[in-house]
């Protein structure tokens, strides 16, 4: 679903990333972990081109996306995102947030895109904030209705970056509980993020990723378990 | 007769001599309506090419922002009442246009360069992920910038519009160089034919302070509608 290949991005003289190669399959719910400024989120960044890429090569679909021949906004149309500060639209409505990507591209009606809305609300239990602002949810709300923007474009893939970080910690529960629902759902998922026990228990998959590689990867049991990396274990001996 | 009643008498045939007397106050009701019908078509075309340029001024191509930037200069660099006789004189010269919407256009080309600069700063007020959010929907550039960056960046400079739409139309006051009938030139007009100065000239500043009153009233109601996504 997505090939990375010999993936580099430099922000002038600064190396962030130094040669990622990756592949992740339909279904599969990686989380990327690592200290901070390992490169992570920049690498999450580069798989929907939030980020230019310096060199390597990013595929989505078998189809080559780092190239002005194709139009990124068709494939991040299928690619949904959740960003640490929210980023909700405050001059909207709750609805408003949700159906104006769907509606504006013309993906569905006014009429469906409301009804897809309310069903979405409802799926991480805002039902009742529909008419309400942004600025009147708490942390943990705005992040379920960000979830809930990004579905409802109905995207094959879903990348988080760092969903939690900016929350209130009574509030990190919630957001996680609608992204597990989501794991099981079958969506394909790309998720960095510090809570490792919720990649222990809901990741396929686990990269740790340092210095702007990636160290290693394998399943929550192997990597948290028994890492062979010694980076890898120096790292989980701080966070766990 | 005391003083005061002899002063009310006065004052009262003055009055009726500026204002009454061979219809005059026809000349400023015309003015009122020439000064409202510049001022509005001014401010829109301000806004519209108040936004085209901070488009430009905030382009990444340096070809486009040195062309913004050219035109904020010029402009700000040059008298409007300069401005305005060059633009009716010289290069609407030979055009079969409406006087009213000739004066239009220059205010508007005038007020574009300081609208630029204030739509400029609204823009770069809006965090730069409402931006991010937008583009990783799949809304191009285009449509992140008219839906999500500028409604924002609105809100924000609302006051600041409002300041330029006012200083705006006090600048129309000038509209008389080129031949036009607004509320100031009647004004003059009035003073001339009454060699009286003192009654038109305040009749002039008391319309002018009521119309911008009643519209600093109604921009301010608008204000509260913008903010309504605030409440808490």
């Amino acid at each position: 679903m997505i090939k990375v290949k010999n993936l580099h991005k430099k922000f002038g003289d600064l190396n962030v990333l130094n040669g990622i190669d990756e592949h992740i399959s339909p279904g599969e719910v990686v989380v990327v972990i690592g200290p901070s400024g390992s490169g992570k989120s920049t690498f999450l960044r580069c798989l929907n081109l939030l980020e230019d890429v310096t060199e390597g090569e990013i595929y989505v679909d078998d189809q080559l996306i780092n190239t002005p021949k194709i139009d990124i906004n068709k494939v991040r149309q299928k690619m949904g995102m959740v960003f640490q500060q929210f980023n909700l639209f405050p001059h909207l409505t709750i609805m408003d947030n949700i159906t104006l990507a769907p509606v504006l591209l013309k993906k569905m009606t006014k009429d469906q895109a409301v009804k897809t809305g309310h069903d979405l609300l409802k799926r991480v239990n805002l039902a009742d904030k529909a008419q309400a602002y942004p600025a009147q949810l708490s942390g943990g709300q705005k992040q379920r209705v960000a979830i809930a923007r990004a579905l409802a474009m109905s995207p094959e893939i879903m990348l988080f970056d760092e969903p939690t970080s900016a929350l209130d910690p009574e509030m990190v529960g919630e957001v996680l509980d609608v992204m597990k629902d989501l794991a099981r759902s079958g969506m394909t998922m790309v998720i960095v993020t510090h809570e490792m026990g919720f990649a222990r228990e809901v990741a396929s998959r686990v990269l740790f990723v340092d210095q702007g590689v990636i160290m290693e990867s394998g399943t929550p049991e192997e990597v948290f378990s028994n890492p062979k990396n010694e980076r890898t274990k120096l790292f989980l001996s701080k966070v766990l | 007769m005391t003083a005061f009643q002899e002063w009310f008498t006065d004052f009262s045939n003055l009055f009726y001599k500026c204002f009454i007397r061979e219809d005059r106050y026809k000349l400023l009701l015309e003015g009122i309506g020439v000064t409202i019908k510049v001022s509005l078509l001014a401010v829109l075309i301000g806004i519209l090419i108040g936004m085209l340029v901070a488009l430009c001024n905030l382009s990444k191509r340096k070809l486009i922002r040195f062309f913004g930037s050219v035109y904020t200069d010029v402009i700000r660099g040059t008298p409007s009442v300069t401005q305005l006789m060059i633009i009716y004189f010289v290069i609407f010269a030979t055009v079969d246009l409406d006087k009213w919407i000739i004066a239009a256009i220059a205010f508007g080309i005038n007020s574009g360069a300081y609208v630029s600069e204030i739509i400029r700063a609204g823009i770069l007020s809006v965090d730069h992920g409402q931006t991010e959010a937008g583009r990783s929907l799949g809304l191009n550039a285009f449509q992140t910038m008219t839906r999500i960056v500028i409604p924002q960046a609105v809100k924000n400079i609302f006051p600041a519009l409002c300041n330029e739409f006012i200083v705006l139309i006090k600048e129309t006051a000038i509209v008389g160089y080129v031949g036009l009938m607004d509320i100031q030139k009647a004004g003059d007009f009035i003073k001339s034919a009454t060699f009286n100065a003192f009654m038109p000239l305040f009749g002039t500043a008391v319309i002018y302070y009521i119309l911008i009153k009643i519209l600093t009233l109604l921009l301010r109601r608008i204000e509260i509608v913008l903010r309504k996504s605030d409440i808490r």
